[in-house]
């Protein structure tokens, strides 16, 4: 070639090479970042070739189920907003949660052996199908729980206390997971919290459900027997702070059962103050406050005070649960699994059973011990103490004919509203089959509110 | 090997390329009807024809260029086919029309000379298709490029390229002596009279207007670019490109400054992902698209080139947008070999021009060469990010029929070139005609370098 088109071609070709540069940098070395830029929806619709795995109840309900359109899988929910609260969704556009998110490897066919028949699906171009789930949920329970609580605002937990299987949980409000492209401008700036599980991640002040940890203790400790008596004027004052009943009621002279079973807050600050911070804060750890829940869907801490930070009057508001202690509907089901179990907290868990796509068992759920904060000898005293307070305390309500229901009813008085109505219990008191917490948001009292509730989660658990 | 063999031997990776790719979409989308097949035996066709056609027409042509064409073809229309096949079936039609016309062109022009005398009229009618678009064209995707007469739509800007590069060819051949051999100096280089360099600032003031009316910068900075390496392919010298260069920069600059779509243009290249849904969406997508494509891509028919609602992802994807769908289906590996034939090809159409036996033809071979591979890399350079990305297609392989026909008439006009100069199956044969290096202004030195490089290949082809 002559000069002017030798030097030309070097140009051009110069150019060229800086554009090799340029794709490599693009289509390799920053591929990586560029795959996971959020507005890079290539991922999901990839997933959306996989047959992803159908989510089924433990009475065989169909709770996710997909719609097949020019081979690309489209999620559908058939109960809707009854599951979505725990359930969640799986959205090509507004990604996942739930136990969509947390199980989305054996689902879309990633976990175990079934990323092998991936590979081998993507080289002979055949849809991959991902795993089935079994879930511990009772669709019955879930049924009677849903149109027990209403249309209240708040949480409904029920599992096996022998196992720690969730049967039920409740949480409103809640969205419709199938229109979800649709309502999430509006569902994501709602202050209700509609994406919110109440269960392991809304935090509420107990109140007197409270009780059952602060009697653990002192039990457990010997400070107390059922039969020890207490005096009550209608007051208890603790380092200034002036303690009373609700209803403001007058007790007189009263034991430690009557107490317990209707629920004397000024009883409970002075054994709350006689136990001392250290130990509540001790025992509140052994029922795992402090811990998330232990299970794949993760959740809120519950927590009780530090006690370096704690004066005499934070240590008998804590007593019967008020001031800074803080839990989720599903730890209050845990304290009172223990008690139903004979003092072992079994770790909860809602999938049962994990299947390939031709039926064959990858995953079977073991039910696990979590902790062991009381003794057998504790568990049975709290369980006679539970019993009467169903028999002829603050929890009547929660009665069933032929059954002994135990449990403890809750208000938790909340600044500026309406207290949160409590109940928490199980049955049969002296073979449980079924554990519940039931929790109102600014419902009222426990015993009149929450109660009646948890009575026709229990009854429809046993119909099991 | 005659260069005519060469050619037919040529064409065959083409050939067995489309069917190939065919197939593989026929398999990949089990959907389509088998028409697949038909779309090889209509390229081998018509490939056969335009193989048959320059056997005749221009037998001792570049035996090199044709088949990069159908290379290029074949994959722009495996593409689109993959894409919409009702497009690739329309796209199939552009290049039965393409191939005509590279008939035509070769049945038509036979004579270099009929060019040359006719540069005015080739000029002015290169510049009223301009005018005309600029003025009754619809403005799509940003930019106004088409003109609509019934049913159809063109790109005049695609031939006015073509028309234009002729006529400064043909030009600077006229005025390179002045250029070169000038007697005025500023500043101790030379400045040529105003009347000579006048028509040069209309051309850069013609460029300034079609980013102005036509939004187009991409054909603006085609035609300035190929006009720089005319002048330094003509005289020679780097001060015209420098001073070229610096007109283009400060009028860029001005238009950066005035003109809110030149902005955007640029702000969108720095930096896509402010706006990655609305404004930078397009550059965006087609990143990920790379991105999706790694090294080796996902597989013909594989890539995510579309939503599942079956729209596609980036807007023009099938036009300006189709390296990036090669890119995520063919990864680098497939990118970079489209790179190289565009390289391949710039590489013959220079040798054409290095061994044309006049200047006419050494220039306009060097103009249609730039411009060529100087659209391939705006397009390419846009749609990685390199460079601000500029509305205009692949050669070749975008979809559109003004670009194909007109690619067409350019690679005709160099094969055309080719011919005459002699030297088509590279540096062995002798020159065939050196009656018509008389006729106009030769360029010595390049004479002496190719006799010489003749000599020494044919003393080797001799022991």
């Amino acid at each position: 070639m002559d000069k002017p088109a030798r030097r030309l071609f070097i140009f051009f070709a110069a150019l060229f090479v800086a554009l090799v540069l340029q794709l490599t940098w693009v289509q390799v070395i920053s591929a990586p970042s560029l795959k996971i830029e959020p507005t890079n929806t290539r991922a999901i619709q990839e997933e959306m070739q996989v047959e992803r795995g159908k989510i089924v109840s433990a009475d065989g309900v169909v709770l996710a189920d997909n719609r097949e359109v020019d081979g690309y899988f489209y999620r559908e929910y058939p109960l809707g907003s009854l599951t979505s609260p725990w359930l969640g969704y799986n959205s090509i556009e507004k990604g996942r949660d739930g136990i969509e998110r947390v199980y989305n490897e054996e689902l879309s066919g990633q976990a175990g052996r079934l990323a092998v028949t991936d590979y081998w699906d993507q080289l002979t171009g055949q849809t991959h199908q991902g795993a089935d789930l079994q879930l511990t949920i009772d669709m019955g329970v879930q049924d009677a729980a849903v149109k027990a609580f209403g249309n209240r605002q708040g949480a409904v937990v029920a599992l096996d206390p022998n196992t720690g299987a969730v049967l039920s949980m409740v949480s409103t409000p809640n969205y419709d997971p199938n229109d979800l492209e649709e309502t999430w401008a509006e569902l994501s700036v709602d202050e209700d919290a509609p994406f919110l599980n109440r269960v392991n991640s809304g935090l509420y002040p107990p109140g007197s459900v409270f009780k059952v940890v602060v009697a653990a203790a002192a039990l457990e400790l010997g400070k107390v027997t059922p039969e020890t008596v207490f005096y009550d004027t209608g007051e208890y004052t603790a380092g200034g702070y002036v303690v009373s009943n609700y209803d403001d009621k007058v007790y007189n002279e009263h034991d430690f059962k009557r107490a317990f079973r209707s629920s004397i807050n000024t009883t409970f600050a002075n054994v709350g103050v006689q136990l001392g911070g250290e130990a509540l804060a001790g025992y509140a750890a052994a029922f795992g406050f402090g811990q998330s829940p232990p299970w794949p869907l993760g959740g809120a801490e519950s927590s009780f005070p530090d006690p370096d930070d704690m004066d005499v009057a934070h240590v008998a508001q804590a007593a019967f649960g008020q001031g800074e202690v803080l839990v989720t509907p599903l730890e209050m089901a845990l304290v009172t699994a223990a008690v139903a179990n004979g003092g072992q907290m079994m770790k909860p868990y809602v999938v049962d059973m994990v299947t390939d796509p031709g039926g064959a068992v990858m995953e079977q759920a073991e039910p696990a011990l979590w902790a062991r904060p009381i003794s057998e000898t504790t568990a049975t005293t709290l369980t006679e103490l539970m019993v009467e307070v169903v028999q002829r305390g603050t929890g009547t309500a929660a009665a069933l004919p032929g059954v002994q229901v135990a449990g403890k009813t809750g208000t938790a008085e909340v600044a500026d509203a309406e207290s949160h109505a409590w109940f928490v219990g199980f049955a049969p008191a002296w073979n449980p089959r079924v554990v519940v917490a039931v929790l109102v948001e600014n419902g009222g009292s426990g015993g009149s509110v929450a109660a009646p509730i948890a009575r026709k989660v229990m009854s429809a658990a046993l119909k099991r | 090997m005659n260069p005519r063999n060469r050619e037919l031997v040529l064409l065959i990776p083409a050939l067995f390329l489309t069917t190939l790719g065919f197939a593989l979409v026929y398999f990949q989308q089990r959907s389509h009807e088998p028409d697949s097949l038909v779309y090889g035996i209509i390229f081998v066709v018509l490939f056969a024809i335009a193989h048959i056609g320059r056997r005749f027409l221009a037998p001792d042509a570049d035996p090199h260029i044709l088949p990069l064409a159908a290379l290029l073809s074949t994959l722009g229309i495996v593409f689109i086919f993959r894409l919409d096949d009702q497009l690739a079936f329309k796209q199939a039609m552009w290049l039965v029309a393409g191939v005509a016309a590279f008939i035509l062109v070769l049945v038509f022009v036979r004579d270099m000379k009929m060019l040359y005398k006719l540069r005015l009229p080739i000029g002015i009618l290169g510049v009223l298709i301009l005018l005309f678009t600029a003025f009754l064209g619809n403005e799509i995707n940003g930019a106004r490029l088409w003109v609509t007469i019934g049913p159809l739509g063109f790109q005049p800007g695609e031939f006015a390229k073509i028309l234009l590069v002729i006529f400064f060819a043909a030009y600077l051949v006229d005025i390179r002596e002045v250029l070169t051999v000038s007697t005025r100096r500023i500043l101790r280089l030379p400045v040529p009279p105003f009347k000579y360099l006048a028509p040069l600032l209309i051309v850069w003031g013609l460029s300034m207007a079609l980013m102005v009316f036509m939004k187009d910068l991409g054909t603006s900075l085609l035609f300035f670019g190929a006009l720089l390496a005319l002048l330094y392919a003509a005289t020679g010298r780097a001060f015209y490109v420098l001073v070229g260069l610096s007109l283009f920069a400060i009028g860029a600059g001005l238009l950066y400054l005035g003109f809110e779509h030149v902005q955007t243009r640029v702000d969108i290249w720095v930096n896509p992902w402010n706006d990655p849904q609305d404004k930078g969406y397009q550059i965006v997508q087609s990143l990920f698209a790379l991105a999706a494509g790694g090294l080796f891509g996902r597989g013909l028919g594989e890539g995510y080139l579309t939503f599942p609602s079956g729209n596609a992802r980036i807007p023009y994807v099938e036009t300006d947008f189709i390296f990036s769908a090669i890119g995520e289906e063919l990864g680098l590996v497939g990118a970079v070999g489209i790179i190289l034939l565009y390289l391949i090809l710039a590489y013959r159409g220079f040798r054409v021009a290095t061994s044309a036996s006049d200047d006419f033809r050494r220039l306009l071979a060097t103009g249609l060469t730039s411009i060529f591979a100087l659209q391939a890399f705006l397009i390419m350079g846009g749609v990685t990010k390199l460079i601000p990305l500029t509305g205009i297609t692949l050669p070749f392989v975008s979809y559109g029929g003004s670009s194909i026909v007109a690619n067409f008439v350019l690679v005709a006009l160099l094969l055309r070139i080719s011919d005459r100069s002699g030297t088509a199956g590279g540096l062995v044969a002798p020159p065939a005609d050196n009656g018509g290096r008389k006729k106009w202004p030769v360029h010595a030195e390049v004479d002496r370098e190719v006799d010489r490089k003749q000599r020494s290949a044919s003393a080797k082809a001799g022991e």
